[in-house]
C-alpha cells in the first residue's frame, strides 16, 4: 500500500479506506450533515468522522466551504487537520460544567452522535463540549455537552478512538507526533501498553525494527540483572528498596506477592545503581507501578488485577513485564532526574515556581496560605517527588501518564502546571480552612478517592491552559524563565 | 471554625526522626488517630498531624512533624527542625543499624535544631521480643549519657505510645512554664503559626513565642 501512496501520507490506511468508499456523497462535505435523529452508520463515515471531527470547531463555515469547492490533497488536509487540532486544543480548554449538566437530556436523544463526540471531548482533554445544542443541529461533528459520568465508561464509547490508534500504529513508519496528539487526551486500554512503549521512546517508530529492538532490550535487561542484582549488591541501596517495596500498597494483594516484590526490587535496584547521581530515592518505587500495571494488563487483559496471582503467567511473560517496566521507567525518569539528586534541587526549583505561579494567578489563595504559615514545600514536595501518585487513585495516575508521556518536550515542565491546577482545584475548600492545621491536613489528604478519568482530563486541560499562558512568558513567571 | 480543636493554651512543635522503617509514622498515627497499619507507606518529605492533651488543666496542642527517614531527604527535612521544641528520636529495637545511627541523628539535631530542644530516645517495636537486638539497659545508659529521656514503645500493640508523647509534652510544658515564671512575658503577642484572631487563647499565648519558632 505504501508503495503507491504519496510518502507524506502518514495516515495511508485510514484515508485509503475512507476516500475510496464513497457510499454516500463525499464525506466531510456540507451535504453530509445529518439531521438530529438520523442514524449514522457505516464504518467509512465513522472513520472519517473520527479522523476529522476536531475540524468542526474552528471556523466551520470556511472549512466546510473550502472542502466543498476544492479537491485538496490528503497531505494538505492532514496538515490542516493537525493545525486545527492544535489551535482547537489551545483555545477550548475552558470547561463549563453547568452547561454540561444542563444539556444531558438532549444528549440522550442523540446517542449515535455522542459516541463520536465523547471521543472529541477527550481529544480536547476537557471532558465537555463547547458548542450549544443549537449549533449542534447544523453541524453533526461539533463537540457538544456530554455527561461527565459517561466519559468514564471508556471502552464502549471509545471504538472510534481505538480505531484511530490502531490505524496509526499499523503504519510502517509511525508518526510519533500524531500519536502524541492522539494520546494526550487519554489512551484506550486496548492499545495503551504498545503506545506507552512508543511514547516513552522504548519502541522505535519504525515498525520493522520493533521486534528486534524489544528482543535485544529484554535480553539486555536480563544481562543487567545478572550483572548487578545477582552479584554483590550495594547494601544501603538494596536495604532501602527492600524496606520500601512491601509497604507500597499494603492492602492490594497483587503487591503482596513475593514474585511481584522481587520484580520491583530488581527494577529499582538496577535503575539506582545505573544512576549514581540520584540513586534510589523513596517515592521512585511508586513510579514503577503504573508501568507494571499497564504491562500486566496487556499480559492478562481480562483479569481482575488487584488480586491477580502473578505465577499464573509464564516466566517469559513476567520477564517481559519486568524488562519493559524497567526500560520505560528509565526513559520516563530521564527528564526529571534532577528531582532526585542531592538536595533534590529539581523539586526545590519547581516548588518555587509553583509558588510564583500561584502568586500570579490566584493571589487570594496564595495570601491565604501565606497568612496561615503554610509553606509550599510542606505540601507540594510530595506532589512533585511522587508525581501525584500519592494523591490520586492508581487508575487516574495511569490516565495522567497518558498525557505526561504524550508531552512532546518531556513532562517536567508540564508537571508543574498540573500541580498548580491541582492546587487550584481545591481553592474553595482551602479558603474555608481557617488555620494552619486545617490547611495542612486538607492538603495532605485531598479527597480524590472517587476521581475518575474525567477528573484527570479536566486537570490536564486546566494545566495546559496555565502552561500556555505562562510557560513561555518569563514576565508572567519571574523566577521561572528556564522551564526545563 | 471555632471548634474546640482550635482552643489551646500552648502549641508545641515536635519532630519525629530516625532511620527509615523504624515506625515513626506508625507512632504518629497511633498517637493522633489511634490507628495502626502493619505496613504504612514510606513518608515522602514531611507529613503533619496534630493532637491536643491536657496537662495541669492546660490544653497543650502538639503539632507533630513526621519526617522521611531516607538520607536523601535530609536537606528537605532538616528545614523542619527549626522551631521544634521536642524531638522523638526513634530506632527499631530489632534493627541494630537503626540504633547505631542514633548518633548521626543527634548530630543532625545539633546542626539544625534549636539548642534547647528536648530529645526523647524511643525504642520502637517492643512487641518484637524474640527479635530484639538492643537491650533496654544499653539504650537507657546511652540516653542518660547523652542527656536524653528514654522509653520503649510498640505502635502495634499501643504499649507506651501515649506516655511517650505525654512525657515529652509535659516536660516541655514544665520548662516553659517555669521559664515564664522567671521571665514574665513582655511585648506583643506574636502568633508564630498565624492562627486566626478568634482562635483564642489569651496570655498563655506569649509563652509560645519563647518555645515555638
Amino acid at each position: 500500500m505504501e508503495k503507491h501512496q504519496p510518502e507524506n501520507d502518514k495516515n495511508g490506511y485510514l484515508s485509503d479506506t475512507f476516500w475510496r468508499t464513497p457510499q454516500r456523497a463525499v464525506p466531510g462535505r456540507p451535504c453530509q450533515r445529518v439531521q438530529e435523529n438520523e442514524v449514522m452508520s457505516g464504518s467509512s463515515y465513522q472513520q472519517f468522522q473520527a479522523s476529522v471531527n476536531d475540524a468542526w470547531d474552528l471556523g466551520d463555515d470556511e472549512i466546510i466551504s473550502g472542502i466543498a469547492e476544492t479537491r485538496i490533497s490528503k497531505a494538505i488536509s492532514q496538515t490542516a487537520a493537525l493545525n486545527v487540532i492544535n489551535s482547537h486544543r489551545n483555545s477550548t480548554k475552558n470547561v463549563d460544567i453547568s452547561d454540561v449538566k444542563g444539556d444531558t437530556d438532549k444528549v440522550k436523544s442523540q446517542k449515535e452522535v455522542i459516541s463520536v463526540r465523547k471521543n472529541e471531548s477527550k481529544k480536547t482533554g476537557a471532558g465537555s463540549g463547547m458548542g450549544g445544542a443549537g449549533q449542534m443541529r447544523h453541524y453533526p461533528g461539533r463537540p457538544r455537552p456530554v455527561r461527565l459520568s459517561a466519559l468514564t465508561s471508556r471502552e464502549e464509547s471509545n471504538e472510534s478512538k481505538i480505531e484511530r490508534f490502531q490505524q496509526l500504529l499499523e503504519n510502517i513508519v509511525l508518526d510519533l507526533n500524531e500519536l502524541k496528539q492522539l494520546s494526550w487526551s487519554g489512551i484506550p486500554i486496548k492499545v495503551r501498553a504498545v503506545t506507552w512503549r512508543l511514547l516513552a521512546g522504548y519502541l522505535p517508530a519504525n515498525a520493522e525494527r520493533r521486534s528486534e529492538t524489544l528482543e535485544r532490550k529484554r535480553a539486555d535487561y536480563k544481562h543487567l540483572v545478572r550483572q548487578y542484582y545477582d552479584a554483590e549488591r550495594d547494601d544501603d541501596t538494596y536495604r532501602q528498596i527492600h524496606i520500601d517495596i512491601p509497604r507500597m500498597s499494603p492492602l492490594v494483594a497483587l503487591f503482596q506477592q513475593k514474585t511481584v516484590q522481587v520484580m520491583f526490587e530488581r527494577i529499582l535496584y538496577i535503575w539506582a545503581i545505573r544512576h549514581p547521581a540520584s540513586g534510589y530515592v523513596q517515592g521512585i518505587n511508586d513510579l514503577v507501578t503504573p508501568f507494571f500495571m499497564v504491562f500486566l494488563q496487556e499480559a492478562a487483559p481480562t483479569q481482575e488485577l488487584d488480586s491477580f496471582p502473578l505465577d499464573v503467567l509464564s516466566e517469559t511473560q513476567r520477564d517481559i513485564i519486568e524488562a519493559d517496566s524497567f526500560w520505560c521507567l528509565s526513559k520516563f525518569l530521564d527528564s526529571i532526574q534532577d528531582n532526585y539528586i542531592f538536595a533534590q534541587l529539581g523539586i526545590q526549583y519547581k516548588v518555587n515556581q509553583l509558588k510564583e505561579l500561584i502568586k500570579r494567578i490566584d493571589k487570594p489563595l496564595h495570601e491565604h496560605l501565606q497568612t496561615h504559615g503554610v509553606d509550599y514545600l510542606q505540601f507540594s514536595f510530595r506532589w512533585m517527588n511522587n508525581l501525584l501518585t500519592r494523591e490520586i487513585p492508581l487508575a487516574c495516575t495511569i490516565r495522567l501518564w497518558d498525557t505526561y508521556l504524550a508531552e512532546s518536550d518531556g513532562f517536567a515542565t508540564f508537571q508543574l502546571y498540573v500541580c498548580a491546577a491541582f492546587l487550584l482545584h481545591w481553592r474553595e475548600r482551602l479558603l474555608l480552612e481557617r488555620d494552619f492545621q486545617g490547611l495542612m491536613i486538607l492538603l495532605q489528604n485531598v479527597p480524590t478517592q472517587n476521581w475518575t478519568d474525567s477528573n484527570i482530563s479536566m486537570l490536564v486541560a486546566e494545566a495546559y491552559k496555565l502552561k500556555f499562558a505562562f510557560a513561555d512568558a518569563p514576565n508572567h513567571l519571574q523566577s521561572g524563565k528556564g522551564d526545563r | 471554625m471555632g471548634t474546640r480543636e482550635d482552643e489551646y493554651d500552648y502549641l508545641f512543635k515536635v519532630v519525629l526522626i530516625g532511620d527509615s522503617g523504624v515506625g515513626k509514622s506508625s507512632l504518629l498515627s497511633r498517637f493522633t488517630r489511634n490507628e495502626f497499619n502493619l505496613e504504612s507507606k514510606s513518608t515522602i518529605g514531611v507529613e503533619f498531624a496534630t493532637r491536643s492533651i491536657e496537662v495541669d488543666g492546660k490544653t497543650i496542642k502538639a503539632q507533630i512533624w513526621d519526617t522521611a527517614g531516607q538520607e536523601r531527604y535530609r536537606a528537605i527535612t532538616s528545614a523542619y527542625y527549626r522551631g521544634a521544641v521536642g524531638a522523638l528520636l526513634v530506632y527499631d529495637i530489632a534493627k541494630h543499624l537503626s540504633y547505631e545511627n542514633v548518633e548521626r541523628w543527634l548530630r543532625e539535631l545539633r546542626d539544625h535544631a534549636d539548642q534547647n530542644i528536648l530529645i526523647m530516645l524511643v525504642g520502637n517495636k517492643s512487641d518484637l521480643r524474640h527479635l530484639r537486638s538492643i537491650s533496654t539497659e544499653d539504650a537507657k545508659a546511652f540516653a542518660e549519657k547523652n542527656g536524653l529521656s528514654f522509653i520503649e514503645t510498640s505502635a502495634l500493640d499501643s504499649t507506651n505510645v501515649e506516655p511517650a508523647f505525654q512525657n515529652i509534652l509535659t516536660e516541655i510544658y514544665r520548662i516553659v512554664s517555669q521559664k515564664q515564671m522567671r521571665e514574665p512575658p513582655s511585648g506583643d503577642v506574636i502568633r508564630p503559626d498565624a492562627e486566626p484572631a478568634d482562635a483564642r487563647p489569651s496570655q498563655a499565648d506569649t509563652v509560645r513565642r519563647q518555645c515555638c519558632q
